[in-house]
């Protein structure tokens, strides 16, 4: 495991009296090497807090934490030897151009100047960034910017990198680019712990994942197993006037393991994969007249649903 | 912790020397006082020359762009800090009092060479200081850039706020200056001011400034100034070492 948690707490007390703020109440992580671990959650859900403690910028109020085999709160120096950590800024000198920054990098790390420069060229050719890589970055677009920021996490080939949100305010198509980067790094035997409020990131982009809420780990697994454990497949189903009766029918069947109203719209979840025929029938049966109907696979929104009640994408 | 203080200094340095304009500006507004101020005081001091005027009027200006200058370089830090970059910094391998020292090192040089610069125009203008004596008062500058910018990036990873860092060196520069004597001589001012003005360190290197200028080398005011400035300037700085330290633990 690269990365070992048990229970981490993060409460910070107010400057002024006010009341302490418990940011993360009792986080485990497990991290096995050569993984892209997701930390899923709305804001304020403690995902950033957990993931500073263990890049050794905050200090856990309890709890240990193991990164690369390293204490966190005793042996700081040895963990950040073996992290690249990319905060939510991206954290790059505004004022000077990537190739000066890619270059100090190298040189903080320990290669001489010339192995520095030769470095810097690899990361520039790497990540695409010739085409500006001579001029301050604070001239440059948000997604060429978040490609610097990489590229400077990346300079002394850290076997495990953070990234807090890498892919916030990006567009779709830097996005994609992004994703692509992450698991070319994974290719490359990179652990990635990445935190993310996006369901389609996490489902498209990690080997597991644990899903935060309120401080708390809510649900720990693989997207496929998550998903698994809440259905099969899941109906949604319109009926005029008839949800409650619906509701009523669908929940006395065997194979419904849940179901969900929402206004005139009902969310049925199927234990397995062939039983909407038998569902409508079972309508067809009950007299009930079906407006709409979709047939989907279950999502994380639905697991995250399952877990705390409400819908992510409603938790904001 | 030496080669990384060296690798900062060089890093930052590049950036002065691509974006030379600001240190520019920071003498733009001694040097204004130097062409605009100088022939006022020439002509209100009796007996007074323009090369005497000089020489009693440019270790003062010299040390306003310590105040000018050096004392801001902390709002590019509180910027850093926004940007996460000096979080960054603190969860690389970089030392972390090396990213403190590599830039109060560039503040100091930046101000040496401003101060040659402002010398060099006091000399256009007719000042003929002793070359021994001016380059003491280098050396002395750059003992006062060590305390103006360790108080800088202090003042900055306390408050990180530009608007309240910008009222703190607002609040006071202006009574720094005065009671530095640049302006108007402090013989001129009641007694209270004058017990005032001796423990303001500006005051002291202004002073040993212009006996140092006028080649008198045996004035009280010089060791006073030295000691003055290094101590502070040590403490300041281990007060920002010691603040770039909490940024992680």
């Amino acid at each position: 495991m690269i990365i070992e948690a048990h229970g981490l707490r993060k409460t910070f007390t107010a400057r002024r009296g006010g009341e302490p703020i418990e940011a993360v109440k009792g986080v485990d992580l497990r991290v096995a090497a050569g993984q892209i671990f997701a930390v899923l959650g709305p804001n304020g859900a403690g995902k950033t807090t957990t993931i500073r403690m263990l890049a050794t910028l905050v200090p856990p109020t309890e709890g240990v934490a193991k990164v690369a085999g390293h204490d966190v709160a005793r042996d700081p120096a040895r963990v950040r030897e073996n992290i690249g950590y990319v905060g939510q800024g991206g954290g790059v000198d505004e004022n000077a151009p990537a190739r000066a920054g890619l270059v100090l990098a190298a040189r903080l790390g320990g290669m001489s100047r010339r192995h520095a420069r030769i470095r810097a060229e690899e990361l520039i050719a790497a990540f695409d960034l010739a085409d500006f890589a001579d001029r301050p970055v604070r001239t440059l677009s948000g997604g060429q910017k978040r490609r610097v920021a990489l590229a400077v996490g990346l300079v002394n080939r850290p076997p495990l990198f953070f990234l807090d949100e890498p892919t916030t305010g990006l567009d779709p198509q830097n996005r994609a680019h992004l994703w692509d980067e992450v698991r070319s790094l994974r290719a490359r035997g990179t652990t990635i712990l990445l935190t993310t409020h996006y369901l389609e990131e996490a489902d498209a982009l990690c080997d597991r994942l644990v899903i935060i809420d309120h401080g708390r780990v809510v649900a720990e697994g693989s997207p496929a197993e998550l998903k698994k454990e809440v259905a099969g497949d899941v109906v949604t189903l319109r009926l005029a006037g008839a949800a409650e009766p619906a509701r009523a029918l669908l929940s006395g069947l065997p194979y419904v393991r849940e179901v969900r109203t929402e206004g005139e719209t009902l969310r049925a979840y199927l234990g397995g994969e062939r039983d909407l025929p038998h569902l409508l029938r079972a309508l067809e049966a009950g007299g009930l007249a079906i407006d709409a109907i979709s047939l989907d696979r279950a999502t994380l929104d639905d697991v995250f649903l399952r877990h705390t009640g409400r819908s992510l994408r409603d938790a904001g | 912790m030496l080669r990384h203080t060296l690798i900062f200094l060089e890093y930052e340095l590049r950036n002065s020397l691509r974006n030379p304009a600001w240190a520019l500006f920071g003498i733009l507004q001694p040097l204004t006082y130097l062409l605009l101020f100088a022939p006022l005081v020439a002509n209100t001091t009796a007996g007074g020359g323009m090369a005497d005027t000089l020489l009693a009027f440019t270790p003062g200006i010299m040390v306003m762009i310590a105040l000018f200058g050096s004392l801001l370089v902390g709002f590019t830090m509180i910027a850093e800090m926004r940007d996460g970059y000096l979080e960054r910094l603190a969860v690389s391998p970089a030392r972390r009092p090396a990213i403190v020292l590599g830039r109060t090192l560039r503040d100091v040089l930046v101000l040496v060479v401003q101060a040659l610069l402002v010398a060099a125009m006091a000399v256009v203008l007719g000042m003929r200081p002793s070359l021994p004596g001016l380059a003491v008062m280098l050396l002395l500058m750059a003992a006062t850039g060590l305390l103006a910018s360790g108080l800088s990036y202090g003042m900055a990873l306390a408050l990180r706020d530009e608007a309240s860092m910008s009222a703190i060196t607002q609040f006071f520069a202006l009574p720094l200056i005065l009671l530095t004597g640049i302006m108007l001589p402090i013989s001129l001012a009641p007694d209270w001011m004058r017990a005032v003005a001796t423990v303001n360190p500006l005051y002291h290197s202004v002073e040993a400034g212009r006996a140092l200028f006028a080649g008198d080398f045996g004035a009280p005011a010089i060791p006073v100034a030295f000691a003055f400035t290094l101590i502070l300037g040590l403490l300041t700085l281990a007060w920002s070492v010691s603040s770039i330290r909490k940024t992680a633990f």
